[in-house]
């Protein structure tokens, strides 16, 4: 079934193995190179990666990192729903004047380019302004932009709640040396004994990928690691592959024993600058210490600015440079992936858990988080707390533990929380008593999703959040299905033209959004709106 | 075999099967789908209920399980579809031509006036081809012209461009029929949903 040419897909495959890049990356360069992309440029790109000529214009019109003409000087300013919260977006609009040019939009004489851009990671100082590749946020960041003066903002920091760390440990490959020496059924025993659910947002227990993948009869098997989830206020995956990258590489190493893999990838987003090279340099190292190469391998690959892309059949479309839309399943990655081989895709975090369970057993991760989820959780919080950051913490608190006591609450009320990313429904501050875990959560129309927790203060405009929520999934929708595609443009305009929301006609768009799309995207979208419109009608 | 039952009655069909092909003759509405080209899952008109799914599937990218129970006529379903014909009108500048199959889905759906009225896709016209006239504004990017250029014809001159509502299809590097590599098959005019894409004389037949 699908949706992804098998013949494009066999193209890629291919040239692949006679070392092509793919279309995306040479596209990415030529657009790097000069700041903007010219037939000639599809043309080398076609040539080079062996897609047709349509194929890589239809890449070249999808990729954000493709679509803005680029002056000598770039900037890229945040539009991510943490700098949102942190100043209503008047941010963007100030960048504007101060350049002196619209958003996604040149100067004439080249000199300067305005991009957006969702988002940078620097959501626990947000606003942020990316300048050339120089992130800078927080206080003053707009003065410094003006002035030509951009320096790099504090990197936000992680801290672990448990006494025995799972994601704050340095990778050290410890639970690899130990697992290889075994069989890979014992593993993938263990990791299914742990129940570990995956923490990118739908929660699929990664075990039985790896069981779909390992029994697949195709013995050329592929691990990926996601790390282009890309969820507004979420920079959990960031740091992990920035200042823990053997932690993900010993992960993905194990993963590969248990389901028989030789070859790995990780999607990295090109809004974080600093993870490719970060995990490049410690691929280097763990080949030179003999934990990578022969038996398994991992390459790394950038995106090019797209939300949807962290759906997984949409991530493999672009590892494989072709356009990030999202394919039906089945078939499902674990039968037919990457360059058509059976593929697991797990969660950056997802991975870094296993190196605990390879080392210390299923039952140690279990007794973790008692009578919750097993294992850990990485949480972040934007600017408007008093302590921002990441922090390890074990499933089972309340939310209020979490914003009050781990990251210190917020100068006044907490009016709403959105957790887990832009899909996730929006938890009113009267409603701080519940549980951090998958089912509390889905309860009061949340969910756990990637971790993120973006916190609205008592200033915040609900139908403003509602407006802000739906130009990224209008924007981001990746096109193909009807629903989402013309139906979250159309709430959109609905909430952006400032006229009363007819309540009925926006409840059954919603309906046939949220029931019609072909993935999360536009499935989940509408959460946050119901969660608006149930918990603050007035505001409408 | 697998075996299901289909509007109450008892269906028998091979594994891999899916709903839309084992309820074939059944009036189901489509319109990203065509029997000679892979299932492709995008227009998301084809959806029934299944017993045990909390909400309607599409049928054509939904494998048969043993012992479904299916119901293509049931009403949620049947409302979200009209919901998403009535959006894809409303993207479109002029009402498609009645003999389009987008045009009898929507009589069949029995869609009324847009709930839901806005921006409409811009007018732009390809019509340098000697046998194929393309109208860009009339495109729902529901990949049928793409993928009976990939799959039946191996030709690859068309792609989907753009993303969200910008979303539109092109021939070679958006120079139009003329200069890509298309041979002129007519398979996307043939398998177009809505007659943007046409065979020249054709349309001179209607003018």
């Amino acid at each position: 079934m699908g949706g992804v040419s098998r013949n494009l897909v066999e193209l890629v495959r291919r040239h692949h193995e006679q070392g092509a890049p793919t279309a995306l990356e040479v596209l990415k360069e030529a657009m790097d190179r000069r700041g903007e992309i010219t037939d000639d440029d599809r043309r080398v790109a076609a040539e080079r990666s062996g897609l047709p000529e349509a194929a890589v214009y239809g890449v070249s019109t999808f990729y954000e990192d493709l679509l803005v003409p680029r002056g000598a000087r770039h900037v890229r300013v945040c539009t991510g729903t943490a700098c949102f919260a942190a100043t209503g977006g008047a941010h963007v609009e100030a960048v504007e004047a101060a350049l002196g040019v619209g958003l996604d939009q040149r100067s004439e004489d080249r000199s300067v380019s305005l991009a957006e851009t969702v988002c940078l990671g620097y959501c626990h100082c947000g606003p942020a302004v990316r300048d050339g590749d120089t992130v800078d946020a927080g206080p003053g960041v707009l003065d410094r932009v003006l002035s030509d003066s951009a320096r790099p903002a504090p990197e936000p920091r992680l801290t672990s709640l448990l006494a025995e760390p799972v994601l704050t440990r340095p990778g050290d490959w410890a639970g690899f040396t130990t697992a290889r020496e075994r069989d890979p059924s014992e593993l993938l025993a263990a990791v299914k004994a742990a129940d570990v659910r995956g923490r990118g947002g739908a929660g699929f227990p990664a075990g039985v990928k790896w069981e779909f993948a390992s029994r697949a009869a195709n013995p050329d098997k592929v691990i990926v690691a996601n790390g282009d989830e890309g969820d507004p206020g979420s920079y959990i995956d960031k740091l992990l592959m920035e200042d823990n990258p053997h932690l993900l590489l010993e992960g993905m190493a194990l993963a590969g024993h248990a389901v028989g893999a030789r070859h790995g990838f990780i999607v990295t987003r090109s809004e974080y600058p600093r993870s490719k090279p970060a995990l490049d340099a410690a691929i280097a190292q763990a080949r030179a210490a003999g934990h990578l190469g022969e038996h398994f391998d991992v390459h790394v690959v950038e995106g090019g600015g797209s939300y949807v892309v962290g759906e997984e059949t949409a991530l493999l479309a672009c590892l494989q440079g072709l356009r990030g839309t999202v394919s039906a399943r089945p078939p499902f990655p674990a039968e037919r992936g990457v360059h058509g081989h059976p593929t697991v895709v797990n969660n950056v975090e997802t991975l870094c858990n296993i190196p605990f369970i390879a080392r210390e057993g299923a039952d140690a991760y279990r007794a973790l988080s008692p009578n919750a989820t097993p294992g850990s959780k990485l949480v972040c919080f934007n600017e408007r707390f008093a302590r921002p950051g990441a922090y390890e913490v074990p499933f089972g608190m309340t939310v209020r533990e979490l914003c009050e006591d781990v990251a210190g609450g917020m100068d006044g009320p907490i009016k709403a929380l959105q957790i887990g990313g832009p899909l996730g429904g929006i938890l009113p501050g009267t409603r701080l008593d519940t549980v951090f875990d998958f089912e509390p959560l889905a309860a009061e129309g949340c969910m756990v999703g990637h971790g993120g927790i973006v916190g609205f203060d008592a200033h915040t405009d609900m139908r403003a959040v509602a407006t802000h929520l739906l130009r990224f999934g209008a924007n981001e929708s990746c096109g193909k299905c009807f629903p989402c595609r013309i139906g979250l443009q159309r709430a959109h305009a609905m909430f952006a033209t400032g006229a009363p929301i007819d309540r009925t006609s926006l409840e059954q768009l919603l309906e046939a959004v949220e029931i019609g799309s072909l993935c999360a995207h536009g499935g989940a979208v509408p959460a946050p709106i119901r969660s608006i419109l149930a918990h603050w009608p007035e505001e409408l | 075999m697998i075996t299901l039952t289909i509007d109450g009655d008892e269906v028998t069909v091979p594994p891999g099967t899916t709903i839309l092909e084992a309820a074939r003759g059944r009036d189901i509405p489509t319109l990203c789908f065509d029997e000679r080209q892979a299932p492709f899952g995008a227009c998301r008109v084809c959806l029934v209920a299944v017993e045990g799914s909390p909400k309607p599937l599409p049928s054509c990218t939904t494998p048969v399980r043993e012992g479904m129970t299916v119901d293509t006529r049931d009403p949620t379903a049947r409302r979200v579809a009209a919901a998403i014909v009535e959006l894809v009108l409303s993207e479109l500048p002029v009402a498609p031509a009645p003999h389009t199959e987008l045009a009898q889905v929507a009589r069949m759906l029995d869609v009324g006036e847009p709930r839901w009225p806005g921006e409409t896709h811009a007018v732009e016209r390809d019509e340098r081809h000697p046998y194929l006239a393309f109208q860009h504004e009339l495109c729902i990017s529901c990949g049928r012209c793409v993928r009976a250029c990939d799959e039946v014809q191996g030709t690859f001159a068309l792609t989907a461009t753009g993303r969200g509502f910008e979303a539109n299809v092109a021939a070679g590097l958006d120079q139009g029929f003329r200069d890509s590599v298309c041979v002129s098959c007519g398979a996307c005019a043939d398998t177009c949903p809505t007659d943007a894409i046409t065979e020249i004389s054709l349309l001179d037949l209607v003018r």
